[in-house]
């Protein structure tokens, strides 16, 4: 199979994954993973005292999530990866519905009232259909635009690095 | 296979794997959600109530300590063999709503090594607006 790409925004993700649920509502699993990255062992093994660790938590290593629809039937699987924590409730609420078998009309209308964030749901609803990767795209960056403009530049890379 | 926990337990096991995660910050957190198929039994009886949602959650043994440093700390070395945390509870379809709004509120709370917005959210307005007022 190929590798499953990320999809862009979580509204693109969300959507395509309750497409999928609806497809297979009784083989599809969701994972979510919260992980650290790693620690290269190797690097570490050397230093042999775990005071090593203090150096690693100066820089402070920052926590992925990452949302993961398979289906093992079809082999479809979607990715979602996100590093704010703004984001988690918003998430998990979505996946709730997605586990209740909500369909996307009624997860369009649920996930702003869960979540804080408004400009979303506007790009779901603007597309009616089954909408591709395309449409949700489209939605997707309009969120960006919108969530960038309200909380300023902190949303991108720039601040980190 | 452990049993499934009650729904209180098991966030409150979740809540624990999740915040010595994040103090450690290092390992995961696997999260899973599927639907409880009915055993084959009850197959025949084709009710059309959604199944139940089970929910696991595990480290993936990501929490152990490495092998190579365990060998140095007994105490390590000692729980080495019971950190992989394994939960897994079952939520019925009528309980999603409620249950769903506690786990989120679990794993907001517990996953705290994510980028915090607000804070940077503060820097950069106080920034921008400080630059916007000088400027005018």
């Amino acid at each position: 199979m190929p590798s499953s790409p990320y999809l862009p925004t979580s509204a693109a993700f969300l959507k395509e994954s309750s497409l999928l649920l609806q497809a297979y509502p009784d083989s599809t699993l969701i994972t979510t993973k919260y992980t650290f990255p790693s620690s290269k062992p190797s690097s570490k093994s050397s230093k042999p005292s775990t005071k090593s660790d203090s150096t690693a938590t100066a820089t402070t290593p920052l926590a992925t999530l990452v949302l993961k629809t398979y289906n093992p039937v079809s082999g479809i699987c979607l990715k979602y990866k996100t590093n704010k924590a703004a984001e988690v409730g918003r998430l998990i609420t979505a996946l709730g519905l997605l586990a209740g078998g909500a369909d996307i009309s009624l997860l369009d209308v649920a996930v702003p009232a869960a979540g804080t964030a408004g400009g979303e749901e506007d790009g779901a609803v603007v597309t009616p259909t089954t909408g591709g990767a395309a449409a949700s795209m489209g939605a997707g960056s309009n969120t960006g635009a919108g969530v960038s403009k309200g909380k300023g530049k902190g949303k991108g890379k720039k601040g980190k690095k | 296979m452990s049993k499934p926990l009650g729904h209180e337990e098991f966030f409150a096991s979740l809540t624990t794997l999740l915040t010595s995660t994040s103090q450690k910050t290092r390992g995961s957190v696997y999260l899973t959600q599927k639907p409880l198929l009915p055993t084959s039994t009850d197959q025949t009886s084709t009710t059309i109530s959604p199944p139940s949602i089970l929910i696991r959650a595990t480290d993936g043994n990501t929490n152990a300590p490495n092998p190579k440093s365990a060998s140095e700390d007994k105490n390590i070395k000692k729980k080495s063999k019971e950190s992989k945390a394994k939960l897994s509870t079952v939520v019925q379809p009528d309980e999603l709503e409620t249950f769903y709004a506690k786990y989120a509120e679990v794993c907001k709370a517990g996953m705290t090594g994510l980028k915090k917005r607000d804070r940077k959210q503060k820097k950069a307005k106080g920034k921008g607006g400080a630059g916007k007022v000088s400027k005018a």
